[in-house]
């Protein structure tokens, strides 16, 4: 049993199609979770997220008008956003590699793909509840630290530009 | 190969506060009780499901019915949507190879140069499919009728990609 409140949490459901919104709202009551807000379109997402101030947002890719893709960029980077450290969870029918990169890299805290499973929506709670990543800010980039593995099998050159990002490698979770 | 030190990275480790406003928590371990409700939850929305993939196969049907009068990037962009959606949500519906065409359909238009490109014959014959599995109620993913039909039609998505990524390459 994890023990988490997850009545205390509010999340905000994100997807153009009202099924796949029901389905996940449901798996999220049943959890316990009581304030659930939810969103068909990146725009009313982006207000909803200064309206309600959600602990997590769980978010399709494939949306009519803004993507989940340029959602998760806009909450991110942009000025105006309310809260740019915000967990994400994509949800998306997306499953090549390629496609969790570009998730990755637009700053997607959780990757997963559907067809979703209660215990893969619980564990990716979790994983951005418990063991939260560290943000990193480069030139291109704002979001999670995007390396998951410790780094004692790499004898190459160093890829970051300090060595205090390398400390962050190191984090508890699940390995990629 | 020389390191990129001119760039710098910035480190931020904001306070865990979701953590202090949920409590307790036991690491990665999952809340059983929690999952067992949940899973009782999707029992009950199951008699949902049939209706719900019912309405998402009448949605790829009208968005193929838009793309057959006027392709578009904008017809072809609600084509794929709705491909996609069915590749990801038919599965739970308990229509895996319904989920299993949708997937093809969907590679077909995504992995084009262009979405509005795919080719209409191989577009309806995925649509038409789609509608068959549901009609006969195919749930079983060994029927073998079904599946020698959803197979034929990855081979086809297949031979149709590779036809057009060939001159990509050489160019």
């Amino acid at each position: 049993m994890s023990g988490l409140r997850f009545d205390r949490l509010k999340v905000l459901v994100v997807d153009d199609n009202q099924h796949m919104r029901k389905l996940v709202a449901t798996i999220l009551q049943a959890f316990g979770v009581i304030q659930i807000f939810e969103c068909a379109d990146g725009e009313h997402a982006w207000k909803t997220l200064s309206e309600a101030n959600p602990d997590v947002i769980m978010l399709d890719w494939q949306m009519t008008g803004m993507t989940g893709l340029d959602f998760v960029k806009r909450v991110r980077t942009s000025p105006k956003s309310p809260n740019p450290f915000v967990p994400i969870i994509m949800l998306t029918g997306h499953t090549h590699v390629d496609h969790v990169r570009l998730a990755r890299d637009a700053g997607a805290n959780e990757f997963l793909a559907k067809p979703v499973s209660v215990k893969a929506i619980m564990s990716r709670l979790i994983a951005v509840i418990e063991y939260p990543r560290p943000f990193v800010r480069t030139a291109d980039y704002f979001g999670p630290c995007r390396r998951r593995r410790t780094g004692d099998d790499y004898h190459g050159p160093e890829r970051r530009s300090t060595a205090q990002e390398t400390a962050i490698d190191d984090i508890p979770g699940e390995k990629a | 190969m020389p390191n990129d030190t001119a760039k710098t990275a910035e480190f931020i480790q904001p306070p865990n506060l979701l953590k202090a406003k949920l409590g307790g928590g036991d690491g990665f371990a999952l809340d059983a009780a929690a999952i067992k409700r949940a899973e009782q939850a999707m029992v009950t929305l199951k008699q949902e499901f049939s209706d719900w993939i019912a309405q998402d196969i009448a949605h790829l049907a009208s968005a193929f019915a838009r793309f057959v009068a006027g392709r578009s990037m904008e017809t072809a962009e609600a084509l794929f949507r709705a491909a996609h959606d069915l590749k990801g949500q038919a599965t739970t519906f308990e229509y895996p190879l319904v989920a299993r065409v949708a997937a093809s359909l969907s590679k077909l238009m995504d992995e084009l140069p262009a979405r509005d490109e795919a080719p209409l014959p191989l577009v309806a014959a995925h649509v038409d499919a789609i509608h068959v599995i549901h009609r006969d109620k195919i749930k079983d993913i060994s029927n073998l009728t079904a599946l020698t039909l959803v197979e034929e039609l990855e081979a086809r998505t297949r031979k149709a990609l590779a036809r057009t990524s060939r001159p990509k390459r050489k160019s």
